[in-house]
């Protein structure tokens, strides 16, 4: 299995209407500090070498300045040195919001399958997640929906399900019309009125 | 797609059967197989084969299944597994038409390279084959058994409309047992082993289609034509109910996870999401497959959640509302007519709310009141009647009233009857008549959450 590249992978998705968060790659602290303007910033170190990128310390979270950008920057390259080869991406920063992910994967028996939880941190801890088999109708989704137990959370009170659902049947949509055998969407950041996609993972 | 390979009716309904490997000595497994087609009264012909004998249980003895000119729609073989691909070839020369492979000693036991060996000589001559490694099939109504066990250790099903598939012939043994003591009874038992040739797919299907299964329970510990699978299973989940255990819930070793949604996604997962997406009903036990056989088989389903506990004690109603909360129903509120109506013609002691508590002396004429009202309740989706037999009022008259408003309301009536032997000579009056009886106010809600869950499923699918 290969990853896909971080960009190619956001491209993908936004032909299929799923829109992830603003993010380019950086290759000098310059770089970063001009794509950051006026706004806070995240920076992540991605290597096929590490694969829990939070938990080994690739991911600088809320930079808002100049020497922030800078100091994170030297301490990512620093971690790089082991996880050659490897490519910096700066990224909007995503406030608010519920963390939800969502995903995709081969059963050997069933085929592709869609996977919606509770996302972020909480996914190891709660495992509040549910599964369907492509194709994926709109009642299966709303029924994915339905079935967590965080679905009040998730949906803020059922407000921002419809637009959950739409996501699930997007990508349920874009793994079965492309060769891929396992894509990670996490965490979303869904908000009432919107969502960001801020990590992908879309393995060939 | 799924393209029906078999007919199994030649296997359940057969006209003639060959047992190969019979044998006059009463421990051997031919011989057991034998006695029970004789001693189930099994109308077609019986074909004892042997190379060594001449007469078996006063049966003529055939030296090979290509003796037989008069043509075999079942064989059944209970030799040794080396032996199997020589008789199952003559199997396939003499135009058997369907094979039920008893013997062990095949995949299950390392030796794959037998087991396809008899595959290809099954698909060379295109025989229907079952098994190896299993108990074969029952039915009672066309007389077939196939099971070699010894008759005194297992109680036989009476004749009904469950179906029972079970991949493991030790669960399918027990769980028969288990059925033998239930009154719904049973349609067909097919044990299919190692699913060498004939799978939970085409059985499925077959079972899907027989006019005589109103109910299909399944034990399985994994399935081998997935995307057949779903397609059978959704189509036949739409007209009967299909209730399955599945075994191996324990998760495969930790190989390298790629993903968190790999991680998250794994076998039973994905069974657990198929059996969901496509209307199985999942049992999580044995006791369930059980309990939801019995509530399945009355065909009567709810319209909604709320639920009427009438009870002749507080407590075991207080038990069983715990439980209906916890499955997620809730208690009906009567309707002005029903409150009325009870108010009028209920003894002062009894308070008129849900669950309706007649207290503990109450008799047949309490029982009558109460339901005459709450079975006409627009209110109330389902009924879970409350009867325990160690009170002086409960008594037959008390199942007679029960019976009576089964059969007049579409709304499914459970009784709850906990208790020992005059219990359970009132239990079997409810459930030869159709009633539904739980012992535990657990299996009563768990099973009608069952119930209202598929007639959901039914309702967002076009069905009813």
């Amino acid at each position: 299995m290969e990853l896909l590249d971080y960009i190619k992978a956001s491209v993908l998705l936004e032909k299929y209407g799923i829109k992830s968060i603003r993010s380019s790659y950086v290759s000098t602290p310059e770089e970063a500090i001009k794509f950051a303007g006026e706004k806070n910033i995240v920076l992540k170190l991605l290597s096929s070498k590490a694969l829990h990128k939070s938990k080994a310390g690739l991911v600088k979270v809320g930079l808002f300045d100049e020497k922030h950008i800078r100091s994170a920057f030297g301490d990512l390259v620093n971690k790089g040195k082991e996880l050659k080869p490897y490519k910096i991406v700066a990224q909007e920063m995503s406030f608010g919001g519920i963390e939800v992910i969502i995903g995709s994967n081969i059963d050997q028996q069933f085929g592709k399958m869609v996977l919606i939880g509770l996302g972020g941190i909480y996914v190891e801890s709660f495992k509040d997640t549910s599964l369907r088999i492509c194709p994926i109708t709109r009642q299966d989704a709303q029924d994915m929906v339905d079935q967590l137990k965080s679905r009040d959370v998730i949906t803020h009170g059922g407000k921002s399900r419809d637009m959950i659902v739409g996501l699930i049947l997007k990508v349920a949509k874009l793994v079965q019309e492309n060769d891929i055998s396992e894509l990670d969407l996490n965490p979303v950041i869904i908000r009432e009125n919107g969502y960001d996609v801020v990590d992908i993972r879309i393995l060939k | 797609m799924y393209k029906k390979r078999f007919d199994l009716k030649y296997m359940l309904n057969p006209r003639s059967v060959a047992i190969i490997g019979a044998s006059s000595s009463p421990n051997k497994v031919g011989h057991v197989i034998l006695q029970n087609y004789i001693d189930a009264g099994f109308p077609g012909k019986l074909y004892p084969v042997n190379t060594k004998e001449d007469a078996i249980l006063g049966l003529k003895v055939y030296k090979s299944v290509l003796n037989i000119k008069d043509g075999v729609d079942l064989a059944v073989i209970a030799v040794p597994a080396e032996i199997v691909p020589k008789v199952l070839e003559e199997c396939g020369k003499a135009h058997v038409k369907s094979v039920i492979v008893v013997s062990g000693g095949f995949a299950e036991m390392g030796r794959a390279d037998l087991q396809d060996k008899i595959i290809s000589i099954a698909t060379k001559y295109g025989i229907a084959m079952l098994g190896p490694n299993c108990l074969g099939v029952m039915d009672p109504r066309s007389r077939v058994d196939t099971l070699f066990l010894p008759t005194y250790k297992l109680s036989k099903p009476k004749i009904g409309s469950v179906s029972f598939v079970s991949q493991s012939g030790a669960v399918g043994s027990t769980v028969l047992d288990l059925i033998a003591k239930e009154g719904f009874g049973l349609s067909k038992f097919i044990s299919y082993g190692n699913a060498a040739v004939v799978d939970e797919v085409d059985i499925l299907k077959y079972l899907g289609d027989d006019e005589d299964t109103k109910v299909i329970i399944m034990y399985i510990e994994g399935v081998k034509r997935g995307k057949e699978f779903i397609e059978i299973g959704k189509e036949v989940t739409k007209k009967k109910p299909v209730i399955v255990l599945k075994g191996g819930v324990t998760e495969q070793s930790a190989s390298a996870v790629h993903s968190h949604t790999a991680s998250l996604s794994g076998s039973f997962a994905a069974y657990q999401a198929v059996f969901r997406q496509f209307g199985f009903i999942v049992a999580d036990d044995l006791s369930d497959l059980l309990n939801y056989a019995k509530a399945f088989s009355t065909e009567h389903m709810p319209k909604g959640n709320r639920v009427a506990i009438v009870t002749n004690g507080g407590g075991a109603g207080v038990l069983e509302t715990d439980e209906i909360f916890l499955n997620n129903l809730t208690l009906a509120e009567f309707d002005k007519t029903t409150l009325e109506n009870l108010r009028k013609n209920l003894p002062v002691i009894v308070a008129v709310r849900n669950p309706l508590d007649l207290v503990g002396d109450a008799d047949d004429k309490r029982y009558e009141t109460a339901l005459q009202a709450i079975s006409k309740d627009p209110n109330v989706d389902m009924i879970i009647a409350i009867v325990l037999f160690q009170t002086p009022g409960a008594d037959s008259k008390v199942v007679s009233t029960l019976i009576h408003y089964k059969n007049i309301t579409d709304i499914p009536i459970a009784a709850l009857s906990p208790g020992a032997d005059y219990t359970s000579v009132h239990k079997m009056m409810m459930e030869n008549s159709g009633i539904p009886v739980y012992d535990s106010p657990a299996a009563v809600a768990k099973s009608f959450a069952k119930l209202l869950e598929h007639s959901r499923y039914l309702k967002d699918n076009g069905k009813e």
